[in-house]
């Protein structure tokens, strides 16, 4: 039985050999562990909380920090640098294109609310937030980010609750946002949870999808107000100026024959004063030649004149246009 | 060299077993109760960090949370007050502040959580119910002073305004949705401090009407806009109406206006024409006959193609007799 022995032989010194090996290699890599284990790296977004046998020791800046090896310190980063959001009613799908994407499910749940005239109003939101305290971000609340939701929305529809539906609709925004970060901050410190509301946004306003039609409606018909009344101002326009001119003219235009009128009156009258006198000083004679003239003036522009003897009686004037001449 | 290796692994092991034995760490956020056997002995320990068991080997440590913790109700139908069903959704946070009781009465959050949704459910339906609607929606009277401000603000404005508002129930409210989280917050601490639970807060996240109801006050909306609508569009017509009659007004006055002017100056003309001629024809009234008529005459009796029969009695033609 020789193999055996051997075997059990080669295996001892295998295991020989092999523990001159293995102690220094578990020793280093027992050190590898304990210098990996000393440093961590914050980034410039975060602070780190340092956890010593499991009792907060100190928050550290960004940077390269170290700690105590071998799981006696533990380290929880934060993002207290930046700015959170969430989202009510509406979820951002997409940001990395020029254009964010919103997603297209609703979120009626979470925007439908009931407005202080028992209205329903479909509101949008979102809420800014930091971490100013990185300890009690982590160990004050079992869930931060749920409280924050949570709250927002029960306040949000407090700040809506106490308003009318046309106000939250048009004028009251900045007045909602403002208050509802005010009364966010309330609540949120009443837990110390270390958590700063940076800002509330209202993002769409509308009325509920359903009714949403009809408010366009209303739009429509002021449009249709507007362009009846233009429509009929320019009929106006149009016409008036018009008539106005033309009355002008009509005026102008008797003015001139009353000028006309008087100054051809003024006119006749000088010509007959003027003859007057003359024929004041020889009455018979300027009458006869006046008559002389005229007839004169009459039977030469006359190319058709019958003339009968006063003697002859009864008769019946014949004649044809040309072919009777005197 | 072999046997000396594993002692020293053995007696490490053992050495973390026995330490586990004398200490425990306490991490942050957390409560620990020390037990003897299972027995709960002495204070609940709160503060983090190591802690060393005062009989070791037969004590252990149970953990219990030390956070604020959440808990988020099923929405609820609840009728109100004045016969409306609406739907609550409610959430409360809440800290366990006695770990001992805690540990007694519902041994986990588990168990807690049952015993919270029955208490907080109930609470919520009993101080929903026992309210109107509107004493759950909105905090204050605010609406009811603004909306008194602008009717005083409209009494002082005679000028007529399209009511474009939308209508809605406003009930004066005596009190308030934060004050009905705290009642129900009042009606449910007491039980759950029997549990070892501190109740913080109770919010009223959502309030929302029953879907049969929600589509009553849609189609109210709705109607009303309609009307609204209409009412605009027919004083849009209106106006068109008022705009046409005036023109046809303001036209018929400026062309009879001055077809008026044009004859009242006319006829002034004429009579001082008439005047003119008057004062000077009376002259010598028969020498202007004379004249007139001689004028008469040579515009009459122009035409070539005029006719004229004659005879030799005529004044002009009696030396051809």
């Amino acid at each position: 039985m020789n193999r055996p022995q051997n075997e059990f032989e080669r295996m001892k010194q295998d295991i020989e050999r092999a523990k001159k090996g293995i102690l220094p290699v578990a020793a280093l890599i027992l050190v590898a562990i304990g210098v990996y284990t000393l440093f961590y790296t914050v980034e410039p977004d975060e602070e780190a909380v340092v956890i010593r046998l499991g009792r907060y020791l100190k928050t550290e800046d960004p940077g390269l920090q170290f700690k105590m090896p071998f799981g006696i310190d533990r380290v929880i980063k934060v993002r207290s640098k930046r700015v959170l959001q969430e989202e009510f009613g509406f979820r951002t799908a997409d940001t990395s294109s020029r254009i964010t994407r919103y997603a297209k499910k609703t979120y009626g749940t979470e925007s439908l609310m009931l407005t202080g005239d028992l209205n329903v109003a479909d509101v949008e939101w979102a809420v800014q937030y930091k971490i100013s305290d990185p300890f009690k971000y982590i160990f004050q609340t079992s869930e931060p980010t749920q409280n924050v939701r949570d709250v927002s929305e029960s306040i949000m529809r407090r700040v809506v609750g106490d308003r009318s539906v046309t106000d939250v609709l048009t004028v009251g925004k900045v007045e909602i946002e403002s208050e509802a970060k005010r009364l966010m901050q309330d609540v949120l410190n009443k837990y110390d949870m270390g958590i700063l509301i940076v800002s509330v946004k209202l993002q769409d306003v509308n009325p509920p999808s359903v009714v949403k039609q009809s408010f366009n409606e209303v739009n429509e018909a002021k449009q249709e107000q507007e362009k009846a009344i233009n429509e009929a101002e320019g009929a106006y326009n149009k016409v008036i100026p018009e008539a106005r001119g033309k009355a002008e003219k009509l005026v102008s235009e008797a003015e001139g024959y009353a000028e006309a009128v008087v100054n051809r009156a003024m006119g006749d009258v000088k010509l007959f004063e003027e003859i007057l006198v003359e024929y004041k000083r020889a009455p018979q004679v300027t009458k006869k030649r006046i008559y002389l003239d005229t007839m004169q003036e009459i039977f030469k522009e006359l190319n058709n004149t019958v003339i009968i003897d006063s003697r002859v009686k009864g008769v019946l004037p014949v004649y044809s246009g040309k072919d009777l001449k005197l | 060299m072999k046997k000396p290796l594993i002692v020293i692994g053995v007696g490490l092991f053992f050495i973390v077993l026995t330490i586990k034995k004398f200490i425990f760490i306490l991490p942050e956020g957390r409560q620990a109760i020390v037990t003897e056997f299972g027995k709960p002995v002495g204070d609940p320990k709160t503060e983090a960090g190591l802690h060393f068991f005062s009989k070791p080997f037969i004590q252990d440590v149970r953990y219990v949370d030390k956070r604020i913790l959440n808990w988020d109700g099923d929405p609820n139908q609840i009728p109100t007050k004045d016969k409306k069903f609406i739907k609550v959704d409610t959430t409360a946070r809440f800290r366990i502040v006695n770990a001992l009781t805690f540990i007694e009465t519902v041994r986990d959050k588990r168990g807690a959580k049952a015993r919270l949704d029955t208490i907080l459910d109930s609470a919520t339906r009993n101080v929903i119910s026992g309210h109107n609607l509107v004493e759950a929606v909105r905090d204050s009277n605010r609406i009811i002073d603004i909306n008194k401000e602008k009717e005083e603000a409209a009494k002082n404005n005679t000028e007529e305004v399209i009511e474009e508002e939308i209508t809605g129930e406003i009930e004066e409210i005596f009190v308030g949705r934060e004050k009905l989280s705290q009642l129900i917050v009042e009606k449910a601490d007491k039980e759950l401090g029997e549990l070892g639970i501190e109740l913080i807060d109770v919010q009223l996240k959502r309030i929302s009407y029953e879907k049969s109801v929600e589509t009553k006050v849609y189609e109210r909306m709705i109607s009303e806009r309609q009307r609204i609508a209409s009412k605009i569009r027919s004083i849009g017509s209106g106006e068109r109406a008022k705009i046409e009659g005036r023109l046809e007004k303001d036209l018929r006055r400026i062309k009879s206006e001055g077809y008026r002017r044009a004859q009242e100056i006319k006829g002034k003309a004429e009579a001082k024409a008439a005047k003119i001629y008057a004062n000077t024809y009376n002259k010598d009234p028969k020498f202007y006959e004379f004249m007139k008529s001689m004028d008469v005459y040579k515009k009459v009796i122009k035409n070539g193609d005029s006719k004229v029969i004659t005879t030799t009695d005529s004044e002009f033609f009696k030396f051809l007799k």
